[in-house]
């Protein structure tokens, strides 16, 4: 999800009629965009990344006006005439970043909101479907500046002024003193590791340092009238979807958009592509899917209410695909849309018959019969955070900590508490203990859950239940009584207990319970050691058996 | 004679001979009780008891604290040694240590100065007899001579306790005559005696007054969130799904690739998943199924896929995880057993910076519907069922997820805040997942989170943290 906010006076001459903030909400509400905030001047709303179209207001209130029948969707197309124009692709940029697509708007008439929503659109695109600009960037420039032809390669260390700056700089430099620089330099470490920076050059010279910043020289203002953008990323078909993205927002700001040839070593692609794509379907199977009757009276105009051009030809729906959409993979795509369209309020819901029973996991009923035992021998279930780290899991409750392939260990964690997965359930007990010592006594608490080891170089995932009895009257035979009557009661009435010694317990005062000559679990005090270490005042006893 | 006196003789007189534990179970009265009653009898000489005694010393709280940092003359005199000290200068505790330290000759006062003696000099703190004996007493040694006990009895820094066992207990032949009273006594405990013999008939019972403070106690019980998750499977059993579980340390193929998750989709990042270090890779298995997920990949997102980044080994980031190898593993569908419904609950992880609003792993429950032709008509019933099974009422509203299609919100009522909630998602699975999967068929399939739903069902319960907090307080009083 994409949080982005417009302008409501200029999304409202996008829209080209009134609306008031209710009526709005509840429409782009049904169209699945989510409405997070709304004020005088403002309108914030969460897109979603399958539609990067509707992160640029020009785009959100084309579909908005789709959506309540204030326009018919249009052809977008480009007049024959293309741009004289032309971006040779060096080879230097093949492994770094190696795909651009340009495109020339003319006549666009900007002003302060236009030209500062178009900068947040792009700037928003390239961070999000652009993935920071690893995947994509767009660079916007003034047409009239420029000095054809262009050339995309990469070039050694040289200086140019760049945006917003009044001195030459090199680009060694830039990229360290500048935040833009700083936080996008990781696009193209590869080059950069050789001494080499992908940029944009025209015959004038430095256009745009690629993805990170353009030239003071093309800078554009209000005043721009004619652009030039240059889109570049890793991905060829995103590079040239998004350049048809771009040319519907400008044809919609009522620019001329004109092709600028790209030469590659294979060829020549001329951007924006602008291909007509359609996808024919039957009208039952839209019905079927999503469990309707449209008819064929209405299904055309549900179709434009969602952007698409649309055509009945016989039994079958001719859809347009609107070039600025880069998610529509199959007609499924197609089919969300008309249900969409069609209203999910307005979907009757419609049973579905099927005579097998339900049933429950073995697990889940181990768990429920442990639980309900421990429950009626006075114990309160605890529910406890899998992720710890080694100080709670092992060096508070006395034990060593083992070598890191010895148990599961989590990468980059933004917690600095959360370094893995807890190895038994005792640990986390004693934390809960540890948080009620000011609550009343005797505590009593289990859980019956998870933990995690590594066995034989081999994750392991492990059910079992753990008790602990915080309390200065009970002892040693207490526990081991409750501990007898869980076993029995969950069908192990022939176990066996030994000796056994256990840093986290008293020595001579700890037992192994054995069932079929295998350890399936051990009780016993708890050493005052480890309650200190977890500020626990109360003699406790405790136990953990697999399940 | 007291209904306890009674009871004991009673069970004395028919064995005549007895240790304190077969009394307190042939009488049937408490040990407080038991013990009361003997005191009395043999006082009045109908009962011979056989004791042990011994005495126990042990430290007061005053003198626990002296044990620790030595008595107060000894602090005084430490004082003492670096200057002479004015007697207003002395708090409550000092003046004590200055009367005890004036008492044994240590320091005396001139003009209200207080300054150390000749003998006072020569004093070493750390060997004072009155602290070593602290020492030794609490450390459980008692080779303290009686004259110094006696002292620090009176300083009141140790009680002397009796401590008394009973031995054996017999029946004295004045006891054996003692008329057992009956009839008109007062019950207080209805003992086994008194239910056995009748002995409640004539008789008045003890009045208690009712109205008098008791201390809390509190019942043990299920966690809420555990409660929650009970009652959803129960839900969702009811309405004929069957429950499946999987792993949570999964290699990333099952958490997104399978589920046509495109690789470079910023929920990878290791800003939101939590990749491990041990182990790092981890087998996915079936080639046949990852090279159809990779071909369906390379088709969708254009040529954007790689077999070594779908083996990371991560924690599942949802439920789906389960869902997907359930549909991928399923043996050749039966068109007979068709739909098939299957449901799961378990943990789920994301690299969350922990707080009071947000966890690094919380519970989620997964559906999913193999069937087909069938539609979100359908789904919408079951969700609206499933939902009504635990209370709630349930709308829809378009949004999207990558690996459903149509995708839906799934918004419930909440009532206490009048407003719709988010609790879920669902959609019918992409037919490239299906296809994936080698199957020809739909599914319906959906996301619900459990915490969200444990919220709106306990009003006490104020944020999610809260519900993973566990201090066994805030269970006690929910």
């Amino acid at each position: 999800m994409a949080g982005v906010s417009f302008n409501k006076a200029y999304l409202e001459r996008l829209l080209r009629f009134k609306i008031d903030d209710k009526k709005l909400a509840f429409e782009i509400t049904k169209m699945g965009i989510e409405l997070k905030g709304i004020n005088e001047d403002y309108i914030e709303v969460d897109i979603t990344p399958n539609r990067p179209d509707l992160l640029d207001a020009v785009g959100f209130a084309r579909s908005v006006r789709h959506f309540m029948h204030k326009a018919k969707p249009i052809n977008y197309s480009l007049n024959a005439e293309d741009a004289d124009m032309l971006i040779d692709v060096g080879a230097g940029v093949k492994k770094v970043r190696p795909f651009i697509a340009g495109l020339v708007a003319k006549g666009v008439s900007l002003d302060d909101s236009s030209l500062e929503a178009l900068l947040n659109f792009t700037d928003k695109l390239s961070e999000t479907y652009g993935r920071k600009r690893s995947k994509l960037a767009i660079g916007i420039h003034n047409l009239n500046a420029l000095k054809p032809p262009i050339l995309y390669d990469t070039f050694g260390d040289e200086a140019f002024v760049p945006l917003e700056y009044k001195e030459e700089m090199k680009y060694s430099r830039l990229i360290e003193i500048d935040s833009r620089g700083r936080d996008y330099k990781y696009t193209i470490k590869g080059a950069i590791a050789k001494g080499m920076f992908p940029v944009l050059k025209d015959a004038g010279g430095v256009l745009a340092l690629i993805p990170i910043i353009n030239s003071e020289r093309t800078k554009i203002s209000e005043s721009t009238k004619n652009l030039f953008i240059d889109i570049t990323g890793t991905n060829k078909y995103i590079v040239e979807k998004i350049a048809d993205m771009l040319a519907c927002m400008f044809i919609d700001m009522d620019g001329d958009v004109k092709k600028v040839a790209v030469r590659y070593d294979e060829g020549i692609v001329k951007t924006p592509v602008m291909a007509e794509k359609n996808l024919s379907i039957d009208l039952i199977k839209i019905e079927e899917q999503i469990g309707i009757a449209i008819g064929f009276n209405n299904v055309i105009s549900l179709a434009n209410k969602m952007g698409y051009n649309a055509k009945l030809i016989g039994k079958k729906i001719n859809f347009s695909l609107p070039k600025y959409r880069l998610d529509i993979i199959s007609e499924q795509d197609v089919i969300e849309d008309m249900a969409i369209a069609y209203g999910y309020e307005y979907i009757r819901e419609m049973p579905l018959y099927a005579s097998q029973p339900g049933s429950l996991e073995a697990d889940t009923n181990v768990d429920r019969l442990v639980s309900r035992l421990l429950v009626g021998l006075g114990f309160t279930e605890e529910a406890n955070s899998y992720l710890v780290n080694e100080e709670q899991n092992f060096t508070k409750m006395r034990l060593s900590v083992p070598k890191k392939d010895e148990y599961i260990r989590i990468l980059d964690s933004k917690t600095h508490n959360i370094t893995m997965l807890r190895t038994w359930l005792l640990t986390s007990l004693m934390k809960n203990l540890a948080i009620s010592a000011q609550d009343s006594m005797p505590q009593k608490i289990f859980e019956a859950d998870l933990s995690f080891v590594i066995n034989n170089g081999k994750a392991e995932e492990r059910r079992g239940v753990a008790g602990a009895w915080a309390d200065p009257k009970a002892n040693f035979n207490d526990m081991k009584a409750i501990v007898y009557a869980l076993l029995k009661g969950i069908g192990i009435p022939d176990f066996e207990t030994r000796e056994f010694s256990h840093n986290s317990f008293i020595d001579g005062r700890c037992a192994a319970i054995f069932h079929k000559k295998k350890r399936i679990g051990f009780f016993g005090e708890i050493h005052p050691e480890v309650l200190y270490n977890f500020g626990i005042e109360e003699s406790t006893f405790a136990f953990e058996l697999d399940l | 004679m007291h209904a306890y006196e009674t009871s004991v003789l009673k069970a004395l007189k028919e064995k005549r001979n007895s240790t304190f534990e077969e009394l307190l179970s042939d009488s049937g009265i408490s040990k407080d009780a038991a013990m009361w009653a003997l005191e009395s009898l043999s006082a009045n000489g109908m009962v011979d008891i056989s004791r042990s005694t011994s005495n126990v010393i042990s430290l007061t709280a005053e003198g626990d604290e002296y044990a620790l940092k030595n008595l107060p003359e000894m602090q005084l005199l430490i004082m003492l040694k670096k200057k002479n000290i004015a007697v207003r200068d002395l708090g409550k505790k000092e003046m004590i240590g200055f009367q005890w330290a004036k008492k044994k000759g240590f320091a005396d006062i001139y003009g209200g100065i207080i300054s150390l003696t000749s003998s006072g000099k020569k004093v070493d703190e750390d060997k004072y007899e009155e602290f070593i004996a602290l020492k030794s007493i609490k450390s459980g040694m008692y080779d303290v001579s009686s004259d110094i006990i006696d002292e620090l009895v009176k300083r009141g820094l140790v009680a002397i306790k009796k401590s008394s066992a009973i031995g054996s207990i017999s029946i004295t032949e004045k006891g054996m005559h003692a008329k057992v009273e009956m009839g008109n006594g007062e019950i207080d405990v209805v003992t086994r005696g008194i239910i056995k013999n009748r002995e409640w008939e004539g008789r008045h019972f003890k009045k208690y007054d009712v109205g008098l403070d008791v201390e809390q106690v509190y019942p043990a019980r299920f966690h809420p969130l555990k409660e929650i998750i009970s009652g959803l499977k129960d839900a969702y059993a009811s309405l004929g799904f069957s429950e499946i579980s999987g792993k949570i340390i999964e290699p990333s193929f099952w958490v997104h690739d399978a589920l046509m998750i495109p690789q470079d989709h910023p929920a990878r990042d290791v800003q939101d998943t939590f990749y491990l270090e041990t182990p790092s890779k981890l087998q996915i298995g079936n080639d046949a199924i990852v090279n159809r997920v990779g071909e369906e990949h390379e088709a969708a997102w254009h040529g954007i896929w790689s077999r070594e980044v779908s083996g990371q080994a991560l924690l599942r980031t949802h439920m789906t995880s389960v869902t997907a190898r359930f549909l991928y593993g399923m043996e050749k569908i039966k068109a007979a057993e068709l739909p098939i419904k299957a449901f799961s609950v378990g943990r789920v992880f994301r690299n969350e910076t922990v707080d009071y609003r947000h966890l690094a792993d919380f519970y989620q429950s997964d559906g999913i519907i193999v069937g087909d032709k069938l539609t979100l008509a359908n789904l919408f019933d079951v969700l609206s069922k499933l939902f009504g099974q635990m209370g709630f009422k349930v709308r829809f509203m378009p949004t999207y997820f990558p690996f459903v299609e149509p995708g839906v919100e799934i918004q419930a009522y909440y009532k206490e805040r009048d407003e719709w909630l988010e609790i879920g998602g669902a959609g019918i699975l992409r037919h490239e997942i299906i296809r994936a999967a080698g199957k020809k068929t739909t599914a319906l399939a959906w996301g619900i989170g459990v915490d969200r739903i444990a919220l709106m069902r306990n009003s006490k319960i104020k944020s999610v943290a809260e519900l993973y907090n566990n201090g066994i307080g805030w269970i006690r009083r929910l």
